[in-house]
């Protein structure tokens, strides 16, 4: 089973929050929205500076790449300021939401450790992946008992994904409802 | 005729005599003097220069120094490959000693993983490791072992202890009687040519028919310009701890004897020298 050497790719802009206090979060949640709509629709980089100037202007870039040894998909990711200084782990940190932080602590994915990118050679942050035929296994058990179709990719990604800042939009789980793979086809 | 064993013994202390100079634009209280050190092939960079580090830092201000990290001939070194892997792919075919740049400033944040403790290199260490069971062996033998035996293999190697580890590690070298070899095959081929940094898949040790696959038959499946002969010659080497192994050596063989401590067999394709 030999699988073509690509991967998905996603890449998006994000401000980061500062440290504010709660009652304040509400207010700035909805100027983050705003912003957030700027960037996305500005693909320049020197756009997204001029707009964002107040806020710090992170690129996140996620790539799911395929394990054969462990014969899961793998989560890789890496994030920069716009003037290319990357972060680092417990920055990426602080911009993930409160309640994933507890979930990624005690959740099966092990930990989140940097390794070199298999297409790329450069250092990307790494879900670990050896605990995901766990957890996906009775995901998938579930909607099997309920009949429902499944696309494993995409129900792994949801999972995986906003743990490390990675939001799906609703419309990926409408794709392909035809397609029903599971664990063992891959 | 050699024992097998022994060719456990000659990959194990396998040495490459290095020169680490401290580039030049580092700033010093005094004159840096190289500093000389027999490498072990089998090992990583930064777990086998505490004294380089020291040696240098001890010309340094406080302020000057943080993470250390190494270059050769302008290409930063990977600390995450074994050394034997980094020389033979860079360096194989120059004058030893070889000469490795240190640095301390403006460390590669594109290009090199960061390694802030030891605790870095085992937990890559193991992952190898890991993942290189779980394709000899779906990951039952390493699943098997009590924690104890882990660290057993790491201090082995760390504290270069060839029986400590080898202890253990026999355990993953072994397979059922009624395979004929491992599930699949860890390796890795690297070429210094090509982008992408090397090349892994899934190959099975044992033909359908039953028959031993070689390393020609590996490079024939996964970098068949290695193996077929341009202009009727052989414009590259495959080496594997400084050697090139025949090429109807069977992989199951090869990769009982000749893989790093992390269980891959780390394979370079190298120009061959025109002389």
């Amino acid at each position: 089973q030999d699988l073509a050497d690509g991967y998905l790719s996603k890449t998006h802009f994000q401000v980061r929050k500062r440290k504010i206090p709660p009652d304040l979060q509400e207010r700035n949640d909805n100027i983050e929205q705003m912003l957030l709509t700027h960037v996305e629709e500005s693909m320049d980089d020197s756009e997204v500076a001029g707009i964002c100037a107040t806020e710090e202007v992170v690129r996140y870039e996620y790539h799911v790449l395929y394990s054969s040894s462990y014969q899961v998909p793998v989560l890789y990711f890496r994030a920069c300021f716009l003037d290319g200084r990357p972060l680092t782990l417990d920055e990426i940190w602080e911009s993930v939401h409160a309640c994933y932080q507890a979930r990624l602590l005690e959740g099966p994915w092990d930990t989140i450790t940097q390794q070199e990118h298999p297409l790329l050679g450069q250092p990307f942050f790494v879900l670990h992946p050896c605990r995901t035929h766990e957890f996906m296994s009775s995901i998938l058990a579930d909607s099997q008992k309920q009949n429902r179709h499944t696309n494993y990719v995409i129900l792994w990604l949801s999972t995986v994904g906003p743990v490390v800042g990675l939001n799906l939009p609703l419309s990926y789980a409408k794709l392909a409802p035809e397609q029903n793979m599971n664990a063992d086809s891959f | 005729m050699t024992d097998d064993k022994d060719v456990l013994r000659d990959v194990w202390f396998g040495r490459i005599p290095t020169c680490f100079t401290l580039y030049q634009d580092e700033i010093t209280e005094r004159e840096a003097e190289p500093y000389y050190l027999l490498l072990p092939r089998i090992s990583y960079l930064t777990l086998v220069t505490d004294k380089v580090k020291k040696h240098f830092q001890k010309v340094m201000r406080q302020e000057e120094v943080s993470e250390i990290w190494f270059e050769y001939e302008g290409t930063p070194l990977k600390w995450h490959y074994p050394i034997g892997l980094l020389f033979d792919l860079h360096a194989s075919n120059t004058a030893l000693p070889w000469s490795i740049t240190v640095h301390f400033k403006n460390f590669p944040e594109k290009d090199l993983l960061h390694c802030h403790s030891k605790d870095v290199i085992e937990a890559h260490f193991m992952a190898c490791i890991k993942e290189a069971d779980a394709l000899k062996h779906k990951s039952q033998v390493i699943n098997e072992m009590q924690k104890k035996d882990h660290k057993q293999l790491w201090m082995g190697l760390q504290n270069d202890k060839f029986e400590q580890f080898w202890a253990i590690n026999r355990k993953l070298m072994e397979y059922s009687p009624e395979e004929s070899g491992f599930r699949y095959i860890p390796f890795r081929i690297y070429q210094a040519t090509t982008e992408r940094p090397f090349i892994q898949k899934l190959f099975r040790p044992i033909a359908s028919g039953g028959q031993l696959h070689t390393l020609g038959d590996l490079l024939k499946d996964v970098c068949p310009s290695a193996v077929a002969p341009e202009d009727g010659e052989q414009k590259t080497q495959v080496m594997i701890h400084g050697i090139e192994p025949m090429l109807e050596t069977p992989v199951q063989w090869l990769s009982e004897h000749m893989s790093y401590p992390d269980n891959f067999l780390h394979i370079s394709i190298i120009p061959r020298p025109t002389d």
